[in-house]
């Protein structure tokens, strides 16, 4: 009996150490004065209903005594102010104090909160994002009359371009676990496009992750997926499909912007539904057509969701921080920045360079690109992801799209201290999600 | 106590299942034991002849009603052979005691660590009112588990995961037992499709009854330590099968116990 005893007390003390340790290692900081924020709610979303606490711990990590005052700043998106407060606070050397922050009800929105520690010997100030009610985020849509007859003759004309699909396999890319293929094939206008399609050997039929492309990335062969067949496009002008559009970013977004029948993104949307006529044409490669899921991250993010909105052969979609959403909003937001930052950063700089290209101009061809015009059309299960401190992509904006969604099947994932991303937890929910979508082990 | 010699714990471990998605595991069992523990911890050579050997399946059925909540039952049947002296053997076979219930996931730690509670019902499948039946202890029980699993911390290992069960059963009889137990199991995959895992199970029993009883099953106070080496072949995503040794290098009040397992992990 003693020695079974025995083991259970050692296993348990082992299991004891294991979490002290644990929780040690995540006390560690450094800094003079440390200031970390830890809203109530962990996603920094809050209901109308609730007042809007933070805990703000303080720790004066020097050896002298400190003595000022920590206040907070509250501005909408817009940097339009709405609350502020300030208190004194005293901290001995090494010593440490949690402050308890209560920012009055908001309406909802999406509210910037500043919160400012200035002592004699040290000032810092941290920037953070937090949401009320951001299902009810509501934004107007800029769908032009012809938005609907727009599209069905672009498509019409996509579908009249011969896609003489060339399928390669790659040899000196595959593994012992996946085959690697270059795809080509003709889109919009007859240009080339290409990609990479990844076919695990384990199986013989596979469900598809179809990815389409950040703003003007180069995706590659996407090797880590096991259970899916990997499927990356590279639209025109990015990655390995510049034969013909081949410019940077700061000139990508304004390709023939002043006229909406010849602007970039007419061509690069049909390249994401002819990605999907390659997936269909090509079950013989061991593709479950039954089961396309779109994906994409900034740009991808928006192609993923116009995709999904066009094309119902597509069963999936998520998207993280989506480009371009709600764009005229976008703008309202941009207006306050201190410094411009992409995508208004480009626009601002073509309209500068353009006398005439009013912004007026600018929406009579961007309303019939804008993602949220699309987001009505989308009937399939849906998850995006947000990072609230995103500049690139407003969180009201991203909200505002999500809100249009049509599908009442969809999750949105908040991360609050992220900026033009998302984490490495959202991709692990996302990972699960695909898998109860499709019923996938 | 037999059943927990045999039966797959790491079926219950705390990984949800997932919504909508069901884990079957049939089992196949084998248990023999010739020589037993006193209530010293000694070792007692059975009588020349004698023996307990008992062939036994069990079928494990999950399913994921929501991404935290699993339905759980556990089903099996036993084909029992024990000689109690040269000549004389006494066979039984039939189904044994389920366990049905719930399992909660309480805590994710980023999709990599779960923390989970099961809470179960211990139900005889056999007549419980004929005195005491060789398939099982004869009474209603309940049982609390609570389960942490996940990735094995990166400055462990790179790869591989670990399962920790800290369990409780309460039979509902006047002389109990009442069990706790400690599971400790470690998974390491030595290739895409193969994998080593050891389990270790700690179990103690508690009863009021602590009269040594030549019949194991009558037993309701003992205690035993049982290691497992599994070897594992992941054939499909939806297929997988375990084949598994054990050895009860000591306990009290029980037998000295060998034996192995074949068992199928079949998602749907």
């Amino acid at each position: 009996m003693k020695r079974v005893n025995y083991l259970i007390y050692l296993s348990a003390f082992i299991l004891a150490a294991s979490s002290f340790k644990a929780a040690a290692q995540q006390t560690e900081e450094t800094g003079d004065v440390v200031l970390t924020a830890i809203p109530q709610n962990k996603n920094a979303l809050f209901n109308g209903n609730e007042p809007i606490r933070y805990k703000l711990q303080v720790r004066n990590n020097t050896k002298q005594h400190q003595n000022g005052h920590i206040s907070y700043l509250v501005t909408t998106d817009e940097g339009k102010k709405v609350a502020e407060d300030s208190l004194r606070v005293n901290l001995k050397g090494g010593a440490g104090r949690d402050i308890g922050i209560t920012v009055p009800k908001m309406q909802t929105g999406f509210y910037r909160i500043s919160f400012m520690v200035n002592m004699p010997e040290y000032d810092d100030t941290l920037r953070r994002v937090f949401g009320v009610n951001p299902e009810k985020i509501t934004s107007r849509l800029h769908k032009p009359a012809d938005f609907d007859a727009f599209w069905d003759q672009t498509r019409a004309q996509l579908a009249a371009v011969p896609p003489e699909y060339h399928v390669t396999e790659r040899k000196d890319l595959s593994t012992n676990a996946k085959k690697v293929y270059s795809v080509e094939m003709r889109s919009f206008g007859g240009i080339v496009i290409r990609g990479w399609l990844v076919i695990p050997r384990d199986g013989s039929k596979f469900p598809v992750h179809y990815r389409v492309p950040g703003y003007v990335v180069t995706l590659k062969p996407n090797m880590d997926n096991d259970d899916f067949i990997a499927f990356d496009l590279n639209v025109r002008g990015n990655g390995n499909s510049r034969d013909v559009i081949n410019v940077g970013t700061d000139n990508y977004s304004v390709i023939n912007i002043e006229n909406k029948d010849k602007y970039i993104y007419r061509g690069v949307y049909m390249d994401c539904l002819r990605g999907v006529d390659f997936l269909y044409s090509h079950s013989n490669l061991g593709i479950d057509t039954s089961k396309i899921f779109v994906e994409g991250g900034s740009q991808g993010g928006s192609l993923a969701l116009i995709t999904a909105a066009l094309d119902k052969r597509v069963k999936l979609l998520t998207m993280q921080v989506p480009l371009y959403a709600d764009i005229r909003d976008g703008y309202s937001i941009s207006e306050s920045y201190g410094h411009q930052v992409f995508p208004f950063k480009v626009f601002r700089k073509y309209q500068s360079q353009h006398p005439g290209f009013s912004w007026e101009k600018f929406y009579a061809t961007f309303d019939y690109y804008d993602p949220q015009n699309f987001a009505p059309m989308v009937k399939c299960p849906v998850l995006m992801g947000i990072g609230l401190l995103d500049q690139f992509c407003p969180p009201r904006c991203s909200m505002a799209l999500y809100n249009h969604i049509s599908s009442t099947n969809k999750e949105f994932v908040c991360v609050p201290n992220s900026t033009h991303e998302v984490d490495f937890n959202y991709f692990m929910f996302q990972n699960l999600w695909l898998r109860e979508k499709f019923r996938i082990p | 106590m037999f059943f927990v010699l045999i039966l797959p714990f790491k079926t219950f471990a705390g990984f949800p299942i997932g919504k909508y998605r069901n884990v079957i595991v049939p089992t196949f069992s084998y248990y023999r034991q010739t020589d037993r523990f006193d209530d010293k911890d000694h070792v007692i050579k059975g009588a020349p002849g004698t023996s307990f050997t008992s062939y036994s399946s069990n079928l494990f059925i999950g399913y994921g009603i929501s991404r935290r909540l699993d339905v759980i039952a556990t089903i099996p049947y036993l084909y029992q052979q024990n000689i109690v002296a040269p000549g004389y053997k006494l066979v039984d076979a039939g189904l044994g005691d389920a366990v049905v219930g719930f399992s909660y996931n309480l805590v994710n730690t980023n999709f990599v660590r779960f923390f989970s509670i099961g809470v179960s019902a211990i139900v005889p499948l056999y007549n419980i009112h004929n005195g005491p039946s060789p398939l099982g202890l004869s009474a209603y029980g309940s049982e609390v588990k609570l389960m942490y699993c996940g990735n094995l911390p990166k400055d462990v290992s790179k790869k591989g995961y670990f399962n920790l069960e800290l369990g409780y059963r309460k039979y509902y009889d006047t002389q109990g037992p009442d069990q706790v137990s400690l599971l400790g199991s470690v998974g390491y995959p030595v290739s895409r499709h193969d994998q080593f895992s050891l389990d270790i199970l700690l179990w103690r029993s508690f009863s009021s009854n602590k009269e040594f009883n030549e019949n194991i099953f009558a037993a309701h106070d003992y205690s035993f330590f049982k290691p497992q080496l599994n070897y594992g072949h992941t054939f499909t995503r939806r297929f997988s099968a375990f084949v598994g040794g054990f050895y009860v290098p000591f306990g009290v009040n029980t037998g000295v116990g060998y034996g192995g397992s074949l068992l199928a992990v079949i998602k749907l």
